[in-house]
């Protein structure tokens, strides 16, 4: 048969990282070269940020003519296991973009510098950004961008539906999506996801605002909580109910549907804005953005990146210089024109679009209160298990609370 | 590691194409016969041309193998990525762990039900199109050739992308079809029932070529004083089909469906790029599962001993065929 002996190649894949390990011994610290200094940095960041970044280099290589800055884009579905590799054989680059669910993993390798607080301070970010670079509340990345879902929705079809405001709550959201189905003609009313990876992603939204969490902040696992039951039970009722799709295929992409009406709403990232203003410019004046429904509170997710220094760079000095340039405010608003990506500073929001544009207050509103996961080594089979609770709900094969039960008694046994 | 799938997944194709063995010719008769250099000298010569591909067959194939059958003994996890001594011996725990893990046993049954249909069938259609190609005419015959072989050199992106299409149970081609009649289709991918049988066609449609040219190949091989000998004595078409390209083809038959059933085995990409191994695991496969444990989970210990028992079944299974179907008579 033409397939590789998978076999074979899972072996080689762990014995290259075994044979890199062992020529890693040990890390010493490096001798660092002072700041001034003639010197390479090396960065690696990924997908659009990565092709953006080096456009930023220039500029910064211009002002600081003794630094060059080498930035290597990664791709983003190769980007966990070339940090891996790296991290294993000690090549790790001097500053690196890493998103908020690698922190565990990379600080348990024991490969990240610890933030100097001195240069950076918590009180410039959104709290949840800062949170993303911290494990067990020792900050190791500066939050770069930060990213948060909220909810996209048809405006002209809620019109034709009846309904002419965004909805606030989960009832009114439940009755927009019945009224665009049974109204408006509308193949579904709400797209969330029925099933696997990364699931819990569009639970998120349901979960924090009903006042549940996976795992609290002092580490006890809390997902069969009766709020965490309220939230799976509500998730559920949409697919029980017709008014959402239970079974939508692994990569399936929202806005081809949302531009031709089959799907009325959904909840997006900020980057969907642009992927709809550019692939789907017929919506224009169509659609629009609105804070996570509330139950006890409207809370969403918070996803974003990170900058770190690997413990082994010889250059911390220059890399800290570096990422300072990125992340005040300054560097975060001309990021925000290159990439449209949304600045993890605060004080960059107070001027231009940033402040005056009526989407991106939503999206700020919604980041002051968003949460980031805890930073475990092992987020993502947790994380796996509540994917699979939430399956067994939306296939209607369990009820919530056995399905959390379940989902309870799997992550005990994996957060100690 | 990953990113070279691809091309190693050429190479490999390169070596299941079928090989045409030419016999060297028979050097003429008579030639001066030169001084044979002596044997070691000969021994020597044979190490140091070969040298290049046994670094390389170590540093990338024995070292590697040996390395995980260590690692499927450890307790090697995440952190042992960057301090891999700190790993614990933990004997056959990881062994004894897997047939008590749920996900595992269930991966196994899933992978003995993608091997049980999709061997015969992809070894039957397989035949059954390379009779057909073989006594077809001409022009049709590259044709079709071309056509069924294409499923085999398509990258597995391009070939997700068109079964996405064909499978979409709101605007796919089957839904289509169905609608034309009057029926809804099914979910094929959103279902339990049905995701692994989708997956077993795709898996068919992308290996009946190969069999095919294995098989015709080997209907080419088949002396034509044979076929008319036959014919002569009165042998009806059916009678021809059973009595001399069946057992002629014995040895093709048992090449193509060791190398199938092995494939079959480690089936990764169909589940990887379509369902992910769901419905709720439905499509998870041996491979694919020790994918997510080893490089989403990082329990590289755990992995390594999947890597070996799937190693193992392996090895059993072809054993067993090569017994029971090798051709008895010679």
């Amino acid at each position: 048969m033409p397939r590789i002996a998978r076999t074979a190649s899972t072996g080689i894949g762990i014995a290259v990282v075994l044979a890199l390990g062992l020529t890693a011994c040990g890390s010493s610290g490096g001798d660092d070269v002072a700041a001034d200094k003639k010197q390479t940095l090396t960065v690696w960041a990924m997908g659009a940020e990565g092709e953006k970044l080096a456009d930023v280099a220039k500029v910064y290589e211009k002002a600081n003519p003794n630094v060059t800055v080498k930035v290597t884009p990664v791709g983003w579905d190769v980007a966990h296991q070339k940090l891996v590799s790296a991290a294993a054989a000690g090549s790790m680059p001097d500053v690196a973009q890493m998103g908020g669910s690698y922190m565990g993993e990379f600080s348990e390798l024991g490969v990240l510098e610890p933030v100097d607080t001195k240069t950076f301070q918590e009180k410039d970010f959104f709290p949840a950004g800062w949170k993303q670079g911290e494990v067990d509340g020792q900050a190791y990345g500066v939050p770069w961008y930060v990213d948060t879902r909220v909810l996209y929705y048809r405006t002209d079809l809620a019109e034709k539906a009846g309904i002419t405001k965004a909805p606030t709550n989960w009832k009114e959201m439940q009755d927009l999506a019945t009224a665009y189905q049974k109204k408006a003609g509308t193949k579904w009313g709400l797209s969330i996801q029925p099933s696997g990876l990364d699931t819990v992603q569009n639970f998120y939204s349901f979960l924090y605002s009903a006042g549940g969490e996976i795992v609290n902040d002092k580490g006890d696992v809390v997902i069969d909580s009766p709020a965490a039951v309220k939230a799976l039970k509500e998730y559920g009722s949409y697919f029980s109910k017709g008014l959402s799709n239970k079974s939508v295929q692994p990569g399936y992409d929202v806005v081809k549907d949302f531009g031709n009406g089959r799907v009325p709403m959904f909840f997006g990232g900020p980057w969907h804005v642009t992927l709809l203003n550019e692939g789907q410019p017929q919506l224009k004046g169509k659609w629009a953005v609105a804070n996570v429904p509330t139950d006890k509170s409207s809370v969403s997710m918070a996803g974003g990146s990170s900058l770190v220094i690997s413990k082994d760079s010889e250059h911390k000095a220059a890399a800290t210089q570096f990422i300072k340039y990125l992340t005040d405010t300054k560097g975060q608003a001309d990021w925000y024109k290159r990439t449209k990506d949304l600045p993890a500073n605060t004080a960059a929001w107070t001027s231009g679009d940033l402040a005056n544009d009526a989407d991106l207050q939503i999206f700020k509103k919604q980041m002051d209160t968003a949460k980031s996961s805890p930073s475990l080594s092992n987020w993502t089979e947790v994380t796996d298990k509540v994917d699979q609770a939430i399956a067994k709900v939306t296939q209607g094969k369990a009820s919530a609370e056995d399905a959390l039960k379940t989902a309870q008694s799997q992550i005990e046994g994996l957060v100690k | 590691m990953s990113t070279t799938t691809g091309k190693a997944a050429e190479s490999a194709k390169v070596q299941a194409g079928p090989g045409t063995v030419k016999s060297p010719a028979a050097g003429p008769k008579g030639s001066r016969s030169r001084r044979k250099p002596s044997l070691g000298m000969q021994n020597m010569a044979g190490w140091l041309f070969s040298t290049p591909f046994l670094v390389l067959f170590l540093v990338f194939m024995a070292v590697p193998i040996i390395a995980t059958l260590v690692m499927s003994f450890t307790d090697f996890g995440l952190r042992n990525v960057t301090h891999p001594l700190d790993a614990n011996f933990i004997g056959f725990e990881n062994y004894t762990k897997l047939f008590s893990d749920e996900k595992f046993l269930k991966s196994l049954f899933n992978t003995a039900y993608f091997v049980v249909i999709g061997v015969p069938l992809t070894i039957f259609l397989g035949l059954i199109v390379a009779v057909l190609l073989n006594n077809g005419i001409d022009r049709a015959r590259t044709f079709f050739r071309v056509g069924f072989y294409a499923p085999v050199v398509t990258t597995i992106v391009a070939v997700a992308v068109v079964w996405r299409f064909v499978l979409d149970p709101s605007d796919g081609l089957v839904a289509g079809l169905f609608s034309e009649v009057g029926l809804t289709a099914p979910d094929f991918l959103g279902s339990e029932k049905l995701a692994m049988p989708s997956m077993i066609a795709m898996a068919v449609w992308r290996n009946v070529g190969t069999v095919m040219v294995l098989f015709i190949a080997g209907l080419q091989a088949i002396p034509t004083e044979v076929r008319e000998a036959a014919r002569l004595d009165g042998a009806s078409i059916w009678q021809e089909f059973r009595g001399i390209t069946i057992p002629l083809l014995r040895p093709t038959m048992l090449y193509a469906t060791v190398i199938t059933t092995i494939g079959y085995l480690n089936v990764f990409e169909e589940p990887f790029v379509m369902t992910q191994g769901g419905p709720s695991d439905s499509t998870l496969t041996v491979s694919l599962n020790m994918y997510r444990e080893g490089f989403n989970f990082f329990h590289m210990g755990y992995a390594s001993a999947m890597a070996y028992v799937l190693f193992v079944v392996i090895m059993g299974i072809t054993v067993l065929q090569l017994r029971l179907l090798k051709d008895n008579t010679k």
